[in-house]
């Protein structure tokens, strides 16, 4: 902000100086509210709007609506939308501070060539001819991507089409395998599709809250809002080894050993079984429940109880409360769950238990994972990766035909298999199979598990293109070309939100210099790189969504019932499914808030869900002598966002978390190694040593150490592990010394 | 290869594009004065009507719903149009219990509303205002002289300097807000309901004196200025103690204030010891005009250390409450009669000749003498009445007066050799002090800051004040300015290694 009340005149700065009580004045009035109109209450008088619009939030899946204050046109301020079911008028600091990430010196301005300034035709030719002539030298298979979650639907579509089926890429994944391909392999095994279940209405509607690997009184404050509204008097049960911002408001902590949960979750199923708290009804939906009663026979609490460090009262009482008769109960998730290697199972114990007892389908119930990114679920359905574009599948033929039909493209450009996920691409990339990478929005140079693997990659790849809003990314100092993109605020588009929820972000800044959304820098790359045509069928992000429902039709994904971004406004955003049939049906309209799995039909081809288990694999590194530590890494705070490339660029948001990289320590184990409270200490893994300050936290166990995810050295420490299933890296657990 | 481009192309025309701003359904017939979408949710956390007679508004903080999302230090700062990295709420974190893994509690604070605000009383210029309506605090920014002094007397850290106005700024309640029945950001912007308005009566309150009222562990005394915020929903356990409890991070130098505080004390010193002095002597003259030098550059200095320094002759308006308003006066009139004793080596003209034996009056060297002790005893309240543990009467005393001591005797040694020994003993004394004061272990934090980050400064204090003592018997006037230096060193670690009051922060 700028002091805008400079004195006028002279004699008003000699009455400024000679006041002998000056109760007015420029610097008063710099801080005079005025009624802001629109619904807003009082605003600074120099924020005051001439209009507003709204946008969904663009950082985390929770998809607040933001109301976005205006002056000629130009974002001034923002405010949490009240109309909206799934804020209900609140937002995060992170929503908050929106709009003040987007003017920062570090932004990308201008396409950036081994570090200089060029024009974009010298871009967009640069990135042709590199990835051709690789293509040609190497093969059509040896240029991959890498996207995000955090782009637009719209954009996943046009990416996802243009790099598979106009450039032939075959390997092309999202950071979304980072955090959600767990719970989507999960569910996919289980259910039938990528389908979470659940409504936010349910975190008010549930008499026992069980979270687990998930903290979000601080990773999810808005969800965390509806948790506190909750009027039936819940038990809240939080899971995790730290007693996290959740765990100090939970009536329940149960302090789990690390990566002893699915051992703990089947022995819960164990006693349901042998009580017999078990629903009947709900099992007639599913199959292979008998193997799994079987298979528990060997998961009683006295055989876990040593492993999951909780006495075996502790599980009896636990297993009750998850299991009581009348009660609704719903299990809510995150990376605590997904980042291990051998999450997809663990997610699966938890929707067993789901089915077991009949929690499923109803309020206040079922098994459902939250989302990380405020378009994962975007890029799960239309990011075109591992499925293809619409929740398909790249090896069905009867797919391949839909799309390639509604696509206006030949079928033979369709690949008929999925490419590799990230890890196997990284693989590629070591094994020289792999030489041109395409980065879309993310910053593996920061976020990718062993992170110095990636640093080592880079150096086998020919040519590296990053596409970001910031020129100075981890990831984008190490690029061949940077692409300089818009960002949220600077485009419009969808996104889809953690309970399935389409919602529109819109267009209300300026972007700086060339920088350009990353729809049109797709369809300018399509353009120079040739036989596109079909791209040019969407000169728009409203076009692309258009044809985005036409795929959809028939999926249970279905959007054909949604119009366009306008309906989406006014209905407060659109649960899926949405098809043409439910909207045309006048005598029931949509509520606002929806379930799946009511009617007990689920998307297998047989209808009924599916019991998936499997024994729990060894450690993947478990600690020893000269690494007897546990570290284990997370959300650091609420106003700190992934890799921190947006989150750091606000001054409001910087003073809300440490500076520098910190780790956790119980206050016994540091005061027996003599590490002072703040003193600056090495942690080393098998992979590399960083250096942090030690921070005595009794919140942690002994023998347990805790990082949080944003600091640039914290992945150097991680264990590269990977879940068989869904190939998401396990971030959470590896053996470390300190000192 | 795709080859020159033609002439123009599709990135031209998407370049062009991407500068058209097409802000959609731009709602401006929402235009209309109507209740604010959120009343609704707010109308239970703001009292319904104004506070009675001896009642006041405060924040009330639920901890059992406060999850550290940290949305109201956000909203603070985006509703009331701060500037970047401004919000008039911050949040910290309390440890504590016995527990394994234990017990933690973000804490979000604001300013308290004091019910006997240091702020207030402490303001030269009453830049400062409790309503008697509400009992809100207020600051007048254009009022402000930008002295600093209440960051200084607020126990909890609330008024912030604002470098490019030079003024202070604080909360204000959203004062404006509240008197259109609307709530303030903070409690606007939590989802959790954590923060309410209520109306607390403020005679019960200093009766009972605090903790019993929901102040907290971990967090200054509540007996200072009596806050008036509550903390509710969870108790806090006696050992809690803030996550920043030993930050070892020095505080600002405060220079103009180092300087200032160090050369008036030098003055009068020398101004005491001249007055020993036959006046028809050149020493006489030395050291009364030294002591005029130093104390014009200390006053200069000082003034470097107000934002607003053409502002600052309202001083006067604080003189009831404020010992800043004190010091300023008996600085001013301090000058006087440190220039009076020049009067005796100046030729003045016939009408004037009666002056020097009014300047030599044995009354009048005994008044201005108590003048000069007098505002030396000013600077000492300014600075103990902020109950800082490093600037309590039994440091700054000795400190402040040992200086001028110290230059007494500086003085004294032109004359007699006693005073270079009385000098000595004095250094010793003033050294030993600082070393048995800092070993209480209350002082642990800023003994390890004065040995550790600012060990130089330490150094430097000590041998300078050491070569003072050597140099002193062969030339008073050399070993000034070693001195002088010294006791800079020693102020500036005063400053430096105090821990200010405030409340729990997290990890810097």
């Amino acid at each position: 902000m700028t002091i805008s009340n400079k004195p006028k005149a002279i004699s008003d700065l000699v009455k400024q100086h000679t006041q002998l009580h000056a109760r007015t004045g420029p610097f008063t009035e710099e801080l005079l509210r005025q009624p802001g109109k629109f619904g807003l209450g009082q605003v600074p008088a120099h924020l005051t709007p001439d209009s507003t619009t709204s946008s969904i939030c663009g950082y985390c899946s929770t998809g607040c609506r933001l109301k976005v204050h205006l002056k000629d046109g130009q974002a001034v301020n923002l405010t949490p939308a009240t109309n909206y079911p799934v804020n209900l008028g609140m937002a995060c600091p992170k929503g908050w501070e929106a709009l003040a990430v987007l003017d920062s010196p570090d932004r990308a301005t201008t396409p950036l060539l081994e570090g200089r300034p060029v024009d974009w035709n010298t871009a967009l030719d640069s990135f042709c001819d590199n990835f051709k002539s690789i293509q040609k030298q190497h093969g059509q298979e040896s240029v991959a991507f890498i996207s995000t979650g955090q782009i637009t639907i719209e954009d996943f579509f046009l990416l996802g089409t243009f790099a598979k089926f106009g450039m032939g890429i075959k390997h092309g994944d999202g950071n979304t395998r980072q955090c959600m391909a767990t719970a989507v392999t999960a569910y996919k095994q289980s259910f039938g599709f990528d389908a979470p279940p659940y409504t936010y209405a349910d975190f008010e509607e549930s008499d026992v809250l069980v979270f687990i690997g998930a903290n979000p009184a601080i990773a999810h404050p808005i969800m965390w809002q509806r948790v506190m509204r909750n009027q039936r008097n819940p038990e809240i049960v939080v899971i995790d080894p730290r007693r996290t911002e959740t765990a100090q408001v939970a009536s329940r902590h149960v302090d789990l050993a690390p990566k002893s949960d699915l051992p703990l979750l089947y022995a819960l199923a164990h006693c349901i079984i042998r009580d017999g708290r078990i629903d009947a009804d709900s099992l007639a939906r599913t199959e292979g429940f008998s193997e799994f009663k079987k298979f528990l026979k060997s998961y009683s609490p006295e055989a876990v109880s040593l492993k999951c460090g909780q006495t075996v009262a502790q599980i009896e009482s636990l297993a009750r409360l998850v299991s009581e008769p009348g009660k609704r109960v719903s299990w809510w998730w995150t990376m605590g769950i997904n980042q291990s290697y051998e999450g997809t199972r663990t997610a699966q114990a938890i929707i067993n238990l789901c089915l077991m007892t009949g929690n499923i389908g109803k309020p206040g119930t079922g098994p459902n994972s939250i989302t990380g990114q405020c378009n994962a679920m975007g890029t799960r359905l239309y990011g075109n990766t591992s499925s293809l574009v619409g929740g398909h599948l790249f090896n069905k033929p009867e797919h391949r035909e839909k799309v390639a039909k509604i696509l206006n493209i030949d079928e033979s450009r369709i690949p008929t298999e999925p490419g590799w996920a990230y890890d196997q691409i990284m693989d590629g990339i070591d094994r020289g199979d792999i030489k041109g990478l395409w980065i879309i929005a993310t910053n593996p140079n920061h976020s990718w598990v062993a992170q110095k693997n990636f640093a080592r990659l880079r150096e086998k790849l020919d040519f590296l293109v990053v596409q970001d809003m910031y020129h100075n990314t981890e990831t984008a100092k190490l690029a061949d070309l940077v692409l300089p993109a818009a960002g949220w605020g600077e485009k419009d588009g969808t996104l889809i939100n953690s309970e399935r929820r389409l919602g529109v972000i819109r267009q209300v800044k300026q972007a700086p210099g060339q920088a350009l959304t990353d729809y049109r820098i797709i369809q300018a790359l399509a353009d120079r790189w040739g036989d596109c045509e079909f791209v040019k069928q969407w000169p728009t992000p409203a076009d692309a969504f258009q044809t985005i429902k036409k795929i959809s039709a028939g999926q249970p994904s279905d959007i054909t019932g949604i119009r366009d971004y306008d309906h989406l406004e006014q209905a407060g955003g659109i649960q899926w499914p949405c098809s043409k049939e439910q909207i045309a049906d006048a005598e029931s309209p949509l509520p606002s808030e929806r379930r799946l799995f009511s009617d007990g039909n689920y998307y297998t081809p047989s209808g009924k869900a599916i019991f998936h288990f499997d024994h729990p694999s060894p450690l993947a590194e478990p600690t020893c002598e000269d690494y007897p530590f546990i570290l284990l890494t997370g959300r650091g705070t609420s106003s700190q966002w992934h890799t921190q490339t947006r989150t750091a660029k606000s001054a409001i948001l910087r003073k809300l978390y440490p500076q520098d990289c910190y780790i956790e320590i119980n206050p016994d184990d540091a005061n027996r190694l003599g590490i002072a409270d703040r003193q600056t200490v090495t942690i080393s893994s098998r992979r590399a040593s960083i250096e942090a300050l030690a921070y005595h936290a009794p919140t942690v166990k002994p023998g347990q150490l805790f990082i949080p995810m944003h600091y640039p050295d914290a992945n150097k420490l991680t264990h590269a592990s990977f879940d068989p299933h869904s190939r998401q890296p396990s971030y959470k657990y590896c053996a470390v010394q300190v000192g | 290869m795709s080859g020159l481009p033609p002439e123009k192309t599709l990135i031209d025309d998407l370049l062009a594009d991407q500068k058209k701003l097409f802000t959609p359904v731009a709602d401006f017939a929402d235009r209309h004065e109507r209740e604010p979408d959120l009343a609704g949710h707010y109308r239970n956390l703001i009292p319904l009507s104004k506070p009675g007679p001896g009642e006041q508004y405060a924040f009330e903080v639920a901890l059992d719903k406060c999850t550290s999302c940290k949305a109201c230090v956000a909203a603070c700062h985006s509703q009331n149009g701060l500037d970047e990295n401004e919000s008039w709420r911050d949040v910290g974190l309390l440890l504590g219990g016995d527990e394994a893994p234990g017990w933690q509690q973000t804490i979000t604070t604001a300013c308290h509303h004091c019910a006997d605000p240091e702020c207030l009383n402490g303001c030269p210029v009453q830049a400062y205002e409790k309503s008697s309506e509400t009992g809100i605090v207020r600051h007048l920014d254009d009022q402000c002289i930008g002295c600093s002094y209440c960051i200084f007397k607020c126990p909890f850290d609330v008024p912030k300097y604002s470098k490019k106005r030079g003024i202070v700024r604080k909360c204000d309640m959203c004062h404006d807000r509240l008197a259109e029945g609307e709530a303030p950001a903070c409690v606007q912007a939590c989802p959790t309901e954590a923060i309410k308005i209520v109306k607390v009566n403020v005679a019960e309150k200093a009766k009972l004196g605090s903790r019993d009222m929901g102040w907290l562990n971990g967090a200054p005394p509540a007996s200072i200025t009596q806050p008036t915020t509550r903390y509710t929903g969870r108790e806090v356990p006696t050992s809690a103690h803030a996550a920043d409890h030993d930050d070892l991070t020095p505080e600002h130098a405060h220079w103009p204030l180092v300087i200032m505080l160090t050369l008036t004390q030098a003055a009068v010193g020398l101004f005491l010891g001249s007055l020993f002095l036959s006046p028809e002597t050149r020493a006489h003259l030395t050291f009364s005009a030294l002591s005029l030098a130093l104390f014009s550059i200390g006053l200069v200095a000082a003034t470097l250390h107000l934002g607003q320094p053409l502002k600052a002759w309202r001083f006067f308006l604080g003189l009831r409450t404020s010992w800043l308003s004190r010091e300023l006066l008996a600085f001013t009139i301090l000058g006087g009669f440190l220039t009076a004793p020049l009067l005796n080596h100046v030729p003045l003209p016939p009408p004037l000749g009666f002056l020097p034996s009014i300047i030599n009056h044995p009354a009048f060297l005994a008044f201005s003498a108590g003048t000069a002790l007098a505002a030396v005893f000013t600077s000492v309240k300014i600075y103990q009445t902020t109950n800082r543990r490093l600037w309590k009467s039994a440091i700054t005393f000795p400190r402040f007066y040992g200086t001028v001591t110290l230059f007494i005797l500086l003085t004294l040694a032109t004359i007699s050799p006693v005073a270079s020994f009385g000098f000595v003993l004095a250094i010793i004394g003033k050294l030993a002090l600082d070393l048995i004061q800092l070993r209480v272990p209350s002082l642990a934090r800023e003994r390890t800051i004065v040995t550790t980050a600012l060990r130089p400064i330490s150094l430097l204090r000590v041998v300078g004040v050491l070569g003072a003592a050597l140099l002193l018997p062969f030339s008073p006037l050399a070993a000034l300015p070693v001195l002088l230096l010294s006791e800079l060193a020693e102020r500036t670690l005063y400053f430096k290694a105090v821990r200010p009051l405030k409340m729990p922060g997290f990890l810097p």
